[in-house]
């Protein structure tokens, strides 16, 4: 399967610097996007050392798959979904390595979201408040579920969400890589079907975009690097208060179909 | 002597002056300064004066402490500097100037530059909390002890088999290589719909290249399953069970 992407990163208008990091390896359909924290330049490392060691395990798997998995195997997912978890227990052992022997990078640490598609299964793992989106028929959807302290509390009740998008605490994850020895990707399978597209973002943009907005740019726009770029573009209109990430990744024959053509037009005169 | 005046978004909380005594900081309500907030340890940092100097000491903690936007672990403060703590701001001021004048100023600087900047939960917190709201009674959904795997009964239909467990994290019903739930027939899709076990270890089907219903509704969304739903979708019945 053949997919278009497009992946843009951008500092904001309110920080001077870039923590966000992104990698990807199209040839094998695999998209990796981490948001670094940490004081001076220590959430930059965090975030590239988190991209390139997902990366580099993955690729290191494609071409010897008898590379050993880093913790336990997940019952009842493909391969590649326990490879890209793999990926990323090893990331966060080596930003919790780097955090613990340069006094420096003490106490930095970053968000991970992976997504690797293979024929027509998509794998999808995390760890943070970087997210997945995928837009199907018209309709956005979060496939991702925030590792904040308020999405936690959200999910077991404590919170309604408007309270939630009120909250001072925004801003606290639950879970993040380099912060203990140990971290549990969540991770989930997705079918892939043609017409999708998949967002990859970090919260740089979520917080300054409405789910409404998000999905209007990629239902309007085709092409994935124009529409990434007119996500950043519209996040910093809105503020621009954080570094802002996009990869937007498409189905390269987006013939969009009967059932396509009639879903949106159903949609549309709703 | 100097003077701490802790702050958040320009309100002024509590001003601390600086003796002999160290003025410590943190969660814990034993501190001389409390912030509490989940991103500020128990005992975070302490100020005190040495040798005339005043000091301040991050105590290693998780999300750290700034002056002037610096992480800092043992540094020397003068008037003027702002001091960072989660989003919490304290101001060095020396307490013989013209108080009004001081405060002025420090409310025309600008904040702090990491006072946004995510911040993650320590590990004791995190714990204490999922401790916490597990004795509000949430913790039997939230957490089973043990999945009990569902299974789809075909009622009606030409399929592969005649039920199907659903021990993967995602089934398939379709045509396609992929699907778990094999569809037979000229006219069927690829990829009719989808059911996807979530976090929380429950199932939810999706739609794909068709819409399904559920108990004779056509599905806006993903929706959760229960035990005893029925699911039509491409010319196929299906009952999702969750057997004792």
């Amino acid at each position: 399967m053949t997919m278009d992407f497009g992946a843009r990163t951008d500092t904001g208008r309110v920080r001077e610097t870039n923590e966000d990091s992104l990698r990807y390896a199209p040839e094998t359909n695999l998209f990796i996007l981490s948001d670094g924290m940490g004081g001076q330049a220590s959430g930059e490392v965090a975030s590239r050392l988190a991209t390139d060691a997902t990366l580099a395990h993955c690729l290191e798997a494609e071409s010897n798959s008898a590379l050993p998995l880093v913790g336990e195997p997940i019952e009842g997912v493909s391969e590649a979904s326990n490879r890209l978890a793999s990926a990323i227990r090893l990331a966060n052992r080596v930003v919790y390595t780097a955090s613990q022997q340069n006094s420096e990078q003490q106490g930095m640490g970053a968000t991970v979201v992976a997504v690797w598609i293979k024929n027509d299964r998509m794998s999808v793992a995390h760890v943070g408040d970087s997210r997945v989106y995928r837009l199907r028929g018209g309709a956005l959807e979060q496939l991702t579920s925030d590792h904040s302290f308020v999405a936690e509390q959200v999910r077991r009740g404590l919170m309604t969400e408007g309270e939630a998008a009120q909250s001072k605490l925004q801003n606290v994850l639950m879970r993040a890589l380099g912060i203990d020895p140990e971290v549990e990707p969540d991770v989930t399978e997705e079918l892939v079907m043609e017409g999708d597209t998949i967002l990859l973002c970090s919260d740089g943009l979520t917080r300054e975009l409405s789910d409404q907005q998000i999905a209007g740019v990629l239902t309007s726009i085709d092409d994935p690097e124009e529409a990434a770029d007119r996500l950043i573009e519209l996040a910093n209109q809105a503020g621009g208060g954080d570094n802002i990430s996009a990869i937007v990744v498409r189905h390269a024959d987006r013939a969009v179909g009967a059932f396509g053509r009639i879903g949106r037009w159903f949609k549309d005169s709703r | 002597m100097s003077k701490l005046v802790l702050k958040f978004e320009n309100t002024v909380l509590k001003e601390v002056a600086v003796g002999a005594k160290e003025v410590s900081i943190g969660r814990s309500p034993d501190n001389g300064i409390v912030i509490d907030n989940p991103a500020v340890s128990h005992y975070h940092a302490r100020v005190f004066n040495e040798e005339g100097r005043l000091m301040l000491e991050d105590f290693g903690s998780l999300n750290g402490t700034f002056v002037n936007g610096q992480r800092v672990r043992m540094v020397s403060l003068r008037p003027g500097d702002s001091v960072a703590i989660g989003k919490h701001t304290i101001v060095v001021t020396d307490s013989v100037e013209v108080h009004a004048h001081t405060l002025d100023n420090v409310q025309s600087k600008p904040a702090a530059p990491r006072i946004n900047e995510t911040v993650i939960l320590e590990t004791r917190d995190r714990r204490e909390f999922l401790q916490k709201v597990a004795a509000v009674g949430e913790s039997a959904q939230v957490a089973p002890a043990r999945l009990k795997v569902p299974t789809l009964v075909v009622l009606k239909g030409s399929t592969d088999q005649t039920e199907y467990s659903l021990s993967n994290k995602l089934t398939v019903v379709g045509k396609s290589a992929m699907a778990t739930v094999k569809l037979k027939g000229w006219f069927k899709p690829k990829a009719a719909a989808q059911i996807n076990r979530r976090e929380d270890q429950s199932y939810y089907i999706g739609a794909a290249d068709r819409v399904p219903t559920v108990n004779g509704t056509p599905i806006a969304q993903p929706t959760k399953l229960k035990s005893g739903d029925i699911i039509e979708v491409a010319g196929v019945q299906l009952e999702f069970v969750i057997r004792d």
